[in-house]
């Protein structure tokens, strides 16, 4: 398959990255479509693709309202577990006592499923906002720490030598060697952890409050609206599809130099 | 300027042998270099002093009373099977370690913490993967707090010397090992620092890579001036480059031998084949091969 697409020219390449995993998708809708009803199964378990994208149009600005109460949870968040991990990483690899303090500390806590301590947050901090992107911000915060702390901390012993050597201050080196090699890893952990952000907004949401795409989903449950849950469904996964391809192309913009993302 | 990789053409080697003479026809540098013996030189500064230098790891002693001095602008190898602490010697030197006992001196300037300046060359290129050759080499432009502008013509310089022209935009990944090494070794020079600390750089290239990036080395440093130290367990490499080789002996790492090597500079390949320079290596692989007595 490679060697065709190296032989195409260009913008006949960009054609077929797009058209092969679409033509793929759409005979995977066909299939749904028309093989549904032929086996049998009921419109309320599996509703048509056609069911669900009238629901959709139907309820479009319903789901908006339910993508920006999400979004906004899911992105504060995240946000949040970005600017506290590589904090959380700086503090264990500037002051290495705190590192024997910290790691044992955070493997525990990260061993309790956070998801099962959502109704205390609701406890907490009641059913706004604040529940939602606690648990957006737990769930993103390990994978973002973790590679941080691998990015920032692993750097060439001789290139920390050589650096010393050439009078580099702490700040200099941080800037100039640490941040940059850390980049690619948090571009990494950001692509795991924004949809685990997510995966805490909506479990935030179906425990309480009465926003977002969750709240949605829980909404056509209890009305047996499978479309409705469908179509709430095809609108996180185009949030979730839009958010991964905008880290992609910020990585590609940053990391020029990086031999996979030369060669594409 | 010298070219590039100075390699005779094959017949060269069974001609006669090169003449003194000749040697002062070379420019300059060279000329002063080639002169005579190393202690000759330039008597009256020693660059780099060590004074019964002995260091242990816990229980491990890795190097014992090491003392010997290199004068200024000289270029020094030491050589020794692995493990016979060369690198922490160098390491010392840099002020990276502290000797368990005695002590070092740069230029009557005791070493008590890293020294800021020293140019370092290490067996890995130890380039950053996301800067362009040319940004590598600016690189110790910056840490120290200076204008990478400023040394940009200076690196170019280096970089022609090195036979990197037209890669001052390549990232790394896209040199050979030998490229990465010949940009690490600008690094290195970039700053004109008085000391340069090598720790087998050619040690991770193969054998013709080598050999070639032993005469690059030796344009590099004819235009530096700059003293070197240079760890290596290539005789050859160490007699081809050396005013003076430093032989040790493994584990503790002490002094076998010092061997001043008063062969004519510029050394051209054709050196190799030079009885001079055989019998050299022969009384430096001697004292490589000597059995040890603890």
């Amino acid at each position: 398959m490679d060697r065709v697409t190296h032989a195409m020219p260009p913008s006949l390449r960009l054609l077929a990255s797009v058209a092969k995993p679409a033509a793929g998708f759409g005979a995977l809708l066909l299939l749904w479509q028309w093989g549904a009803p032929v086996a049998g199964i009921p419109r309320y378990v599996l509703p048509l693709p056609t069911a669900i994208a009238g629901r959709f149009a139907e309820t479009f600005g319903v789901q908006l309202a339910g993508l920006a109460a999400t979004g906004f949870t899911t992105i504060v968040g995240l946000a949040l577990a970005l600017v506290l991990g590589v904090l959380m990483a700086l503090s264990v690899i500037y002051v290495p006592m705190l590192r024997a303090l910290i790691m044992p500390l955070l493997a525990a806590f990260n061993s309790i499923p956070k998801i099962a301590v959502a109704p205390l947050f609701v406890i907490w901090f009641g059913l706004g906002v604040e529940s939602k992107v606690l648990l957006a911000f737990l769930l993103a915060l390990f994978p973002v720490f973790v590679n941080a702390l691998t990015g920032l901390g692993e750097i060439e012993p001789d290139l920390l030598d050589l650096s010393i050597l050439a009078g580099g201050t702490p700040w200099r080196v941080f800037l100039k060697v640490r941040l940059m090699n850390a980049v690619p890893y948090i571009t990494d952990a950001l692509k795991v952890a924004f949809p685990l952000a997510l995966v805490g907004s909506i479990v935030g949401e179906f425990i309480g409050g009465n926003e977002g795409i969750g709240h949605l989903i829980l909404l056509g449950q209890f009305d047996l609206d499978t479309p409705l849950v469908f179509a709430a469904l095809a609108s996180i996964t185009a949030f979730t599809t839009l958010g991964i391809a905008a880290i992609a192309l910020f990585e590609r913009a940053v990391l020029k130099w990086r031999p996979s993302q030369r060669r594409r | 300027m010298a070219p590039f990789f100075p390699l005779a053409p094959a017949g060269r080697g069974r001609g006669p042998p090169r003449s003194g003479g000749r040697v002062r026809g070379e420019a300059q540098v060279a000329e002063a270099r080639a002169e005579g013996e190393t202690e000759a030189r330039s008597p009256s500064s020693s660059a780099v002093a060590l004074a019964g230098v002995s260091k242990s790891f816990g229980a491990t002693l890795a190097v014992e009373d090491v003392s010997f001095d290199v004068s200024d602008g000289s270029f020094v190898s030491i050589v020794g099977p692995s493990g016979c602490g060369k690198s922490t010697l160098l390491r010392m030197t840099a002020g990276l370690t502290a000797p368990s006992r005695g002590a070092i001196a740069l230029r009557g300037e005791p070493v008590t913490g890293p020294i800021r300046g020293v140019g370092m060359v290490f067996q890995s290129p130890a380039l950053l993967p996301w800067r362009s050759t040319l940004g590598n080499i600016l690189f110790v432009a910056e840490m120290g707090g200076l204008r990478p502008g400023r040394h940009r013509r200076r690196a170019e310089e280096l970089m022609a010397l090195a036979g990197l022209v037209g890669f001052e935009k390549s990232y790394p990944h896209e040199l050979s090992g030998g490229m990465q090494q010949r940009a690490s070794i600008c690094r290195a020079m970039l700053l004109k620092p008085r000391l340069i600390l090598m720790d087998e750089p050619f040690g991770a290239l193969d054998v013709i890579t080598r050999e070639r990036m032993g005469f690059a080395l030796q344009t590099l440093w004819s235009e530096s001036r700059s003293t070197v130290l240079f760890v290596t367990h290539s005789i050859s490499e160490a007699v081809l480059l050396s005013d003076v080789v430093i032989v040790m002996t493994p584990r503790p790492g002490r002094i076998r031998d010092v061997v001043p090597i008063d062969l004519p500079r510029p050394r051209e390949s054709a050196i190799l084949r030079d009885p001079r320079f055989i019998d050299l290596s022969a009384r430096v692989r001697e004292g490589i091969e000597a059995p040890w007595t603890e």
